[in-house]
């Protein structure tokens, strides 16, 4: 079953599938309703499969470290909820011009970079209380890997939230029998497309963050410019989905985006490490 | 174990930074929390497919505000037109008299704790909880059955289940038993009653969650709050109140005996017949016939050594964080059951609803905890958390979805 609708029709045609597919449910072979659950964890696992790797092997050792993640989730929805109260006098917006859309992803951004300032501050914060409770408990105090973790962290849960929100509470309908197509973009489905797209941002949000970090603790002019142009530049490529068509090109941009900003992460967080361990063997 | 760290930084090969430990209790307090959440949610969304007579989506073409569901949709569709005003009058009456029975029976549990009639109110918990395990479980059970077409006969069904329940009085009760299996069959017990109570109608069940919070605020914190006189009697007293809680403890034990003061909770049935103290039936005016097992909140509270030697060691409790205590931290059991039903709720109308209200429960429970390691004393753990689980849920019905869905169509993502 096709249905080539859009905007807020989308979620009629959604749920509709969801329920039909249940209707057709007792005369399906058994072969087809399995094949319908794995398209749907298949989706869920392009976009969040290097995310739950992450999380198990760095995150779910130290229980502080999910706790960042939960508190950045959170941070993130917040300011999800505000973009979506200041905008939403202006939904749905009925033209397929390009310029207000460019508007929301200019100021959605904006916003969010601007975010991440203040959520900067509040891990310096948090940091400073880490330190006074290592002091107290005669423990070490926080060593840099432990901040690059920190760091990761947040990041992570800023990924996982937009994951979250942009793709996966989407999926519902990917666990039935049928499929999807957006008009603009006929040759893929509409949940591959979402899950790759949230799989760049994923990498995009969690190294950033890293970048972030680090840049506003050095005070690097560079490091601190490249974040906010990287989250830029990504969410502006997927402008070009609008074009018919364009998001043959839009994907792959979007995940060498993400690749130059893990690159990128790789490399200073290399250079910080050997710097940091060839201190502390001069000392 | 090796964690990453020990890789590239040459120093910490011998010593641990406090990241590795810290946050632990909440961690552990955190897991089964949303473990019961994610059950309830897996159980609605996977029976209530069937059950659904519309789905939100319709709602949104119909512009009606209600969503019925279950068994609550053809008393609608008989009241006819008006019925979403109907529906607020009477999910209003049923949340007043669900507290006020709750409130009564509490009384009555104090008295009766009062009066050392400690044994009676044991057997009474393990008479509920069999109840819920055998029969609620026992009808989801069926219902799963039905629903996913499962091959089973009725004489190994029933002797799962019998030996499932009694295995489930004995695990919750009995003081030797092995503290995962405690903590496994509490969130079962949670489970079965959350999704019990999302089987109410919309109305109602938000207005006897904000009720419920409210109530329980109430109780903890007024010097007349039943639940408040209940504490104080355990504490005067170095008794535990037998009751239905969830204690974050590690699987390994902890040294030493330590008298912990315990929150409690009563079993609130329709349709028991005896009239116990932790019991009572509530005949709600548009509930169905079935019966629902519920129990009251339990503020959440932090366990304090009353006895002699308390280990102190570099384990002090951090006023600034409230983390890293020597007890375990205890939520009771009410708390669970009435998570879970907002988030299962939340499930009911669309998933993008179910994240923001996880979210805010965590947020909620995460303050409560700080409170808790500010102000060391019982502290109700429904208000916090309910509250900011409605607002998000306004907040992402009415905003967020239309402009995620917005983007999204559009293949716009930031």
């Amino acid at each position: 079953m096709r249905c080539r609708l859009d905007s807020l029709s989308l979620i009629v045609c959604l749920h509709l599938l969801s329920i039909d597919g249940d209707d057709d449910k007792g005369e399906r072979s058994q072969i087809g309703d399995t094949m319908t659950v794995a398209a749907g964890v298949g989706y869920v696992l392009i976009a969040l499969g290097p995310a739950l790797s992450l999380f198990a092997s760095v995150i779910a050792k130290k229980p502080f470290l999910i706790l960042t993640l939960l508190s950045s989730t959170l941070f993130w929805l917040i300011s999800l909820i505000i973009l979506a109260g200041a905008w939403r006098a202006f939904l749905p917006v009925k033209s397929t011009e390009l310029w207000p859309y460019s508007i929301l992803i200019l100021t959605s951004v904006g916003f969010q970079e601007g975010i991440r300032i203040g959520f900067w501050r509040l891990f310096k914060k948090m940091e400073d209380m880490l330190n006074a409770f290592a002091d107290r408990v005669s423990k070490p105090r926080l060593f840099l890997t432990d901040k690059m973790q920190l760091a990761l962290a947040g990041g992570l849960g800023h990924g996982l939230a937009h994951a979250v929100f942009f793709c996966l509470s989407l999926l519902t309908p990917a666990f039935g029998p049928a499929t999807f197509y957006v008009d603009k973009c006929p040759s893929i489905p509409f949940f591959l497309i979402s899950a790759i797209i949230a799989l760049g941002f994923v990498i995009i949000h969690t190294f950033s963050m890293v970048i972030a970090f680090n840049g506003y603790t050095e005070g690097k002019r560079k490091d601190q410019i490249f974040v906010p142009f990287a989250h830029l530049i990504a969410a502006l490529i997927t402008l070009i989905n609008l074009v018919p068509g364009g998001c043959n090109i839009g994907l792959p941009l979007l995940c060498i985006m993400a690749g130059t900003t893990l690159y990128y992460s790789w490399q200073l967080v290399w250079r910080r490490l050997t710097e940091h361990q060839t201190t502390r063997s001069s000392d | 174990m090796d964690d990453g760290s020990t890789d590239s930084d040459p120093v910490t090969a011998g010593e641990s930074s406090i990241l590795d430990t810290l946050g632990e209790d909440v961690i552990r307090i955190v897991s089964p929390v949303s473990l019961c959440m994610l059950l309830v949610v897996l159980l609605v969304s996977s029976l209530s497919s069937t059950n659904d007579l519309s789905s939100s989506v319709s709602s949104l073409f119909l512009s009606s505000t209600t969503t019925p569901t279950s068994f609550s949709s053809l008393n609608l569709l008989l009241l006819g037109s008006d019925s979403t005003w109907e529906e607020i009058k009477s999910a209003l009456v049923t949340a007043l008299s669900f507290v006020v029975v709750v409130t009564l029976l509490t009384f009555l549990l104090v008295l009766l704790f009062y009066f050392r009639c400690t044994n009676f109110l044991r057997i009474y918990m393990g008479i509920s909880s069999l109840f819920v395990l055998s029969f609620l479980g026992g009808f989801i059970f069926l219902l799963l059955i039905s629903h996913f077409k499962i091959p089973i006969d009725p004489f190994t069904f029933a002797i799962l289940l019998f030996n499932l329940s009694v295995v489930g009085v004995f695990a919750v009760f009995m003081p030797k038993f092995p503290i995962s299996m405690n903590q496994g069959y509490l969130v079962a017990i949670g489970v079965l009653t959350a999704y019990w109570f999302t089987m109410l109608p919309e109305w109602t069940t938000w207005a006897l969650l904000i009720a419920m919070s409210l109530y329980d605020l109430a109780a903890v914190l007024l010097p007349i709050g039943p639940l408040r006189l209940l504490v104080e009697l355990a504490m005067s007293r170095n008794e535990e109140i037998p009751a239905l809680v969830y204690e974050a403890r590690p699987v390994d034990p902890q040294p030493g005996d330590r008298v912990r003061v315990w929150r409690e909770r009563t079993d609130v049935r329709i349709e028991a017949t005896e009239n116990s103290t932790n019991s009572a039936n509530v005949q709600t005016v548009q509930e169905t016939r079935l019966a629902v097992s519920e129990e009251i909140t339990a503020p959440l509270i932090e366990a304090f050594p009353q006895t002699g030697d308390r280990h102190l060691g570099t384990e002090e409790v951090e006023d600034g964080i409230g983390l890293g205590s020597s007890g375990a931290i205890k939520l009771g059991l009410g708390d669970f059951i009435f998570y879970s039903v907002l988030v299962g709720r939340a499930a009911m109308y669309d998933y993008m609803t179910v994240y923001a209200c996880y979210l805010a429960i965590m947020a909620g429970l995460g303050v409560t905890l700080l409170l808790l390691a500010v102000y060391r004393k019982a502290l109700p753990a429904l208000p916090v958390s309910i509250m900011l689980g409605v607002v998000f849920y306004l907040l992402t019905r009415v905003l967020l979805e239309v402009f995620v869905v917005q983007c999204s169509s559009n293949l716009l993502m930031f």
